[in-house]
């Protein structure tokens, strides 16, 4: 019985030193890479073998938590240090090219196949249904579309859609939009009704 | 009173008064483990690690130490 307790206590203290020793290890880095020395780390985990216990380390853990990290001071340090720099310290990569493709509108009405494009050369466009007569036009002839009927809006890399309030009414991917609902983002859209009219969205 | 009930009355409260103690005492660590996770651009939630007993912190700790930390580490020429 007392070789089994003996034998008992022997296994828990290798585990107990092998948990120690990886603890410690890992303290060495973690302490490293916020910029203190590792043995700060490995010190205050060996501290849990005195008879301070882990009060002390416990108590420790809170400081290393709050206190300022020398790793904070070199990130936020001038490009150039003598120092080589932290992923972090890089400039941020260049923002990306605006998206300058048209968008299309393509469908059937009843005065035969539509074909619109917004090519952003103007900063809104409205959708009618009588003949376009200005540049930011775009006809629909159909009874069912107003004149006007409605107005897109493309800016950067996305386009809106306001409905101007006609009684052809206007849907976004089957929902109804009302003039109510101010201008919409339709970048994601599929398919635009203006009246009875179905025009499909695309960006080629 | 029957002393079976009684055991088992006194079983109860002494596995609640362990759960409890291991959820004060890995609280204590949570809270400046969840800094530590967010300062080094982990998410905060990896340290409720701690609440998985004996491996927990062991896992933080490993976490922490051999993966590369998101929001940058000290340069390997300072340490």
């Amino acid at each position: 019985m007392g070789v089994e307790i003996l034998g008992l206590l022997g296994l828990s203290s290798v585990f107990g030193l092998i948990g120690l020793v990886l603890a410690g290890w890992m303290a060495w880095r973690i302490v490293e890479k916020a910029g203190l020395p590792g043995w700060a780390g490995l010190g205050a985990i060996l501290l849990t073998l005195t008879g301070i216990g882990t009060i002390v380390p416990l108590i420790l853990l809170w400081v290393f938590a709050f206190m300022r990290w020398p790793r904070d001071e070199m990130v936020g340090a001038a490009p150039g240090a003598s120092s080589p720099a932290s992923p972090a310290a890089l400039p941020p990569p260049p923002a990306a090219l605006a998206d300058r493709r048209a968008w299309r509108l393509s469908g059937l009405s009843a005065g035969g196949p539509v074909a619109l494009s917004m090519d952003g050369t103007q900063p809104t466009y409205v959708l009618t249904g009588a003949a376009a007569q200005q540049a930011n036009e775009l006809s629909v002839p159909d009874p069912t579309v107003g004149q006007p009927h409605a107005r897109l809006f493309v800016s950067g890399g996305r386009l809106g859609l306001e409905d101007l309030g006609t009684p052809g009414g206007t849907r976004i991917d089957g929902a109804r939009l009302l003039p109510e609902h101010g201008p919409r983002d339709i970048s994601a859209a599929r398919v635009i009704h203006v009246g009875t009219v179905e025009l499909a969205l695309s960006r080629p | 009173m029957d002393p079976v009930a009684w055991l088992l009355g006194l079983g109860s409260l002494l596995v609640f008064g362990v759960i409890v103690v291991h959820l004060l005492a890995a609280l204590v660590l949570i809270i400046p483990t969840w800094r530590i996770c967010t300062r080094a651009g982990f998410s905060g939630a990896l340290s409720l690690f701690h609440l998985v007993p004996l491996i927990g912190p062991f896992i933080v700790m490993g976490v922490l130490a051999f993966s590369d930390w998101p929001s940058g580490e000290a340069p390997s020429g300072k340490r």
